[in-house]
């Protein structure tokens, strides 16, 4: 392999890469990224078994073929070298790699490019396409709810649903749950419902915000879903396991429903949630005409802060977690926001007042006085 | 407002000091307070034992090889409590702010009182008269001169030193001196060709930032000149807590390695259930035969203490390691730890 490219564009795909590339894998080549020069194109791989990239590279190519070389080190040197123009050559008979750039030479040893799997290519046929912003948008309103809790597998995914009009995702950590529905212009070839893992669809996103492309194709098989922007191929595997029933956690009626602004509700929250530090809970206090926000942290202090809320009915207050409020206010944005309760020990949503499809459901803290 | 003044009380050999209040018959003769088994180490020794070269967290087996003479002593935790309870009693009659670092030291804030020589002179008199123990102090404008004054000229040491004189009396020191600066750290120093506390001090930036970030080579080098800010706390936070045990012989199997990590998960979760307190990140540490130390942790969503719940991470956790040799250490930490507020129960939804 010889070929010759531009550092900066090099190095904004390596940094994807890297990110994909695995850091604790018992196989050495799955912390490589292989650099694959074949049939007169050039693009970079990267996998860590669970996930796999494959990135274009604008490369001229002189000698095709393929190698593997140690990820971050590869990045390090990227980083460092003097001039923007790069050469990198095989040498087979070393057993390395020989990186020139103006008068800097390096040699890095390659990694074995026979444990590197292969990555899965785009299959067309089974391809769906969907507007990128729009899936990387919705994905967007629901990755704070995934669980991070590696023992509970099934909820460290985001359920993707495509059908009609419709792409809907869904994500709980078991005390919040988000789901954001987005109607979609045309209607979908094909429908499928699938647990992606939260990781996949971040990394998606990061993709997209340096893409121009505005298409996204996604093909789904057995216990793969793989996503192409262009040339750019994420996959990943599917999580196993029966996602929750979302739609039974979802109450069907609330006691009230109150409208706030949703940019004032989440700066008051901010502010107080300030005093609600080490586990303390945000106390959310209603009565006629009023909304009471404080919070106490026993040895720092507390905060209070009221506003105008519609409230009519039985004064009473609910306790949130701080972190799970902010994270739920923040999802729906600027939009006025509406707030749906039924009592203290009772689940409460947060709806974005604009009609756009996003709800979050939050589980409460009991307060005990 | 007048200059900062801190002093750093240090129990001389705390542990075995105890003992020969109960074993007077010992004074005088090498005494090693140390667990049982056969991979116990040496929890501390008299300054006699420590002649022989025996020092805290050798292996027992060599202290005995070291000092074959020596008495052993078990450790009575539950006692070496008590005493310190009663010496810190007593140092907090004298003194208004101090921080408790552990059973045998604390930091004192000295700045308001009128003659600080004179106070701690005092505490130590009484903490003689009334516990038959004797303890070594630093004074200084900081924590950081106070504590390694106060371990310059143990036993029985007093030494008042300003960051001035802390810096020509430590210059040639190593590096390893400074309470934060570990075995790694001196190493990676070394490299560079810093070894001595001096050097540290005068090194060229430029220098230390090829190895360290920005961040560290600043904080490395006020360090060595003896700079710290570090105010003395009421109360020491204690962030998390842990239980780890070195077993007799290296474990491979599974199932006993599963079990052994079940008995820790109950001694740590009933401990953090006593304290009332629980944390977001459970992780586990392995030490495996060839002495490699591996950590493992896992940050949650809410705090936990449940035995169920940290179980199950520290569990998953060991799983997903799977110890590629015997493993000789294991334990497992619950952190960022802080009280159940008296009010706060996280529901969850039923999925």
């Amino acid at each position: 392999m010889k070929i010759e490219l531009e550092r900066e564009d090099f190095l904004t795909q390596l940094q994807a890469a890297v990110r994909v590339a695995s850091t604790r894998s018992a196989i050495q080549a799955l912390s490589g990224v292989m650099i694959a020069a074949v049939s007169g194109s050039c693009e970079l791989r990267a996998t860590d078994a669970d996930m796999s990239l494959r990135v274009p590279l604008q490369a001229q190519v002189t000698r095709e073929g393929s190698v593997v070389l140690p990820a971050r080190l590869l990045m390090d040197v990227m980083r460092s070298l003097p001039r923007s123009s790069v050469k990198l050559e095989l040498r087979p008979a070393e057993g390395d790699v020989e990186v020139l750039s103006g008068n800097a030479s390096f040699h890095l040893r390659t990694l074995h490019a026979e444990d590197f799997p292969p990555l899965p290519a785009v299959d067309s046929d089974a391809g769906l396409t969907l507007p990128l912003g729009a899936f990387v948008e919705t994905a967007a309103k629901v990755l704070g709810s995934a669980s991070r809790d590696e023992t509970r597998p099934v909820l460290t995914g985001i359920l993707v649903s495509a059908s009609g009009h419709e792409v809907r995702m869904v994500a709980t950590d078991s005390y919040r749950l988000s789901v954001k529905t987005t109607q979609l212009a045309t209607q979908l070839a094909h429908t499928f419902e699938v647990n992606v893992p939260a990781r996949a669809l971040q990394e998606l996103a990061r993709l997209a915000a340096h893409s121009e492309d505005e298409e996204l194709s996604i093909s789904v098989r057995q216990n793969q879903v793989v996503f192409a922007i262009g040339s750019t191929v994420l996959s990943s595997r599917l999580i196993d396991g029966q996602f929750p029933n979302y739609r039974q956690l979802l109450p069907e009626t609330f006691v009230q429903e109150l409208r706030f602004d949703g940019a004032e509700l989440r700066e008051v929250v901010r502010r107080v949630s300030l005093l609600a530090q080490k586990n303390a809970p945000l106390r959310l206090a209603f009565a006629e005409g009023e909304l009471t926000i404080s919070a106490q942290t026993p040895d720092i202090g507390e905060a209070r802060e009221s506003l105008p809320a519609p409230f009519h009915g039985e004064a009473f207050e609910i306790g949130f977690n701080p972190e799970f409020l902010r994270e739920g206010l923040d999802a729906v944005g600027e939009a006025e926001v509406i707030v749906k309760l039924i009592s203290p020990l009772r689940p409460g949503l947060l709806e974005s007042g604009d009609g756009s499809g996003f709800v979050y459901l939050i589980m409460p803290i009991r307060l005990n006085v | 407002m007048s200059a900062r003044c801190v002093a750093h009380i240090d129990m001389d050999a705390f542990y075995v000091s105890v003992e020969l209040r109960r074993r007077p018959e010992l004074r005088g003769k090498p005494v090693i307070v140390a667990g049982r088994g056969p991979r116990a180490v040496v929890t501390t020794a008299s300054y006699e034992a420590r002649r022989y070269g025996v020092g805290s967290a050798i292996p027992v087996s060599v202290a005995r090889r070291l000092c074959p003479q020596a008495t052993l002593v078990a450790p009575d935790f539950a006692h070496y409590r008590a005493v310190s309870a009663q010496v810190m009693g007593i140092i907090r009659s004298h003194v208004e702010t101090v921080e408790v670092v552990g059973l045998d030291e604390a930091y004192l804030d000295l700045t308001d009182l009128p003659a600080p020589k004179a106070c701690m002179r005092l505490v130590l008199t009484e903490i003689a008269e009334r516990t038959g123990l004797s303890a070594s102090v630093g004074i200084g404008p900081n924590k950081l001169v106070a504590k390694v004054a106060s371990d310059a000229e143990k036993p029985r040491g007093f030494l008042v030193l300003t960051r001035r004189e802390a810096c020509e009396r430590f210059a040639a020191s190593s590096c390893r001196l400074i309470p934060g600066i570990g075995e790694r750290t001196a190493e990676r120093l070394g490299l560079l060709g810093v070894r001595t506390v001096a050097e540290l001090a005068g090194a060229d930036p430029g220098l230390l930032r090829g190895e360290f970030s920005s961040w560290t080579t600043a904080h490395l080098q006020a360090l060595a000149r003896f700079e710290h800010d570090g105010a003395v706390t009421q109360e020491r936070k204690v962030v998390s807590e842990s239980r780890e045990r070195t077993f007799d012989r290296d474990i491979s199997d599974r199932i006993e390695l599963e079990a052994s990590l079940a008995t820790l998960v109950d001694e740590l979760c009933e401990a953090l259930s006593d304290q009332r307190r629980s944390g977001r990140t459970v992780a586990i540490k392995v030490r495996l035969a060839d002495f490699t130390t591996h950590t493992r942790a896992q940050t949650l969503a809410i705090p936990v203490r449940q035995r169920e719940d940290v179980g199950r991470v520290a569990l998953a956790l060991l799983r997903a390691f799977t110890p590629a040799r015997p493993v000789r250490l294991l334990g497992v930490r619950v952190a960022g730890l802080a009280s159940d507020h008296a009010a706060a129960e996280q529901l969850a939804l039923t999925l």
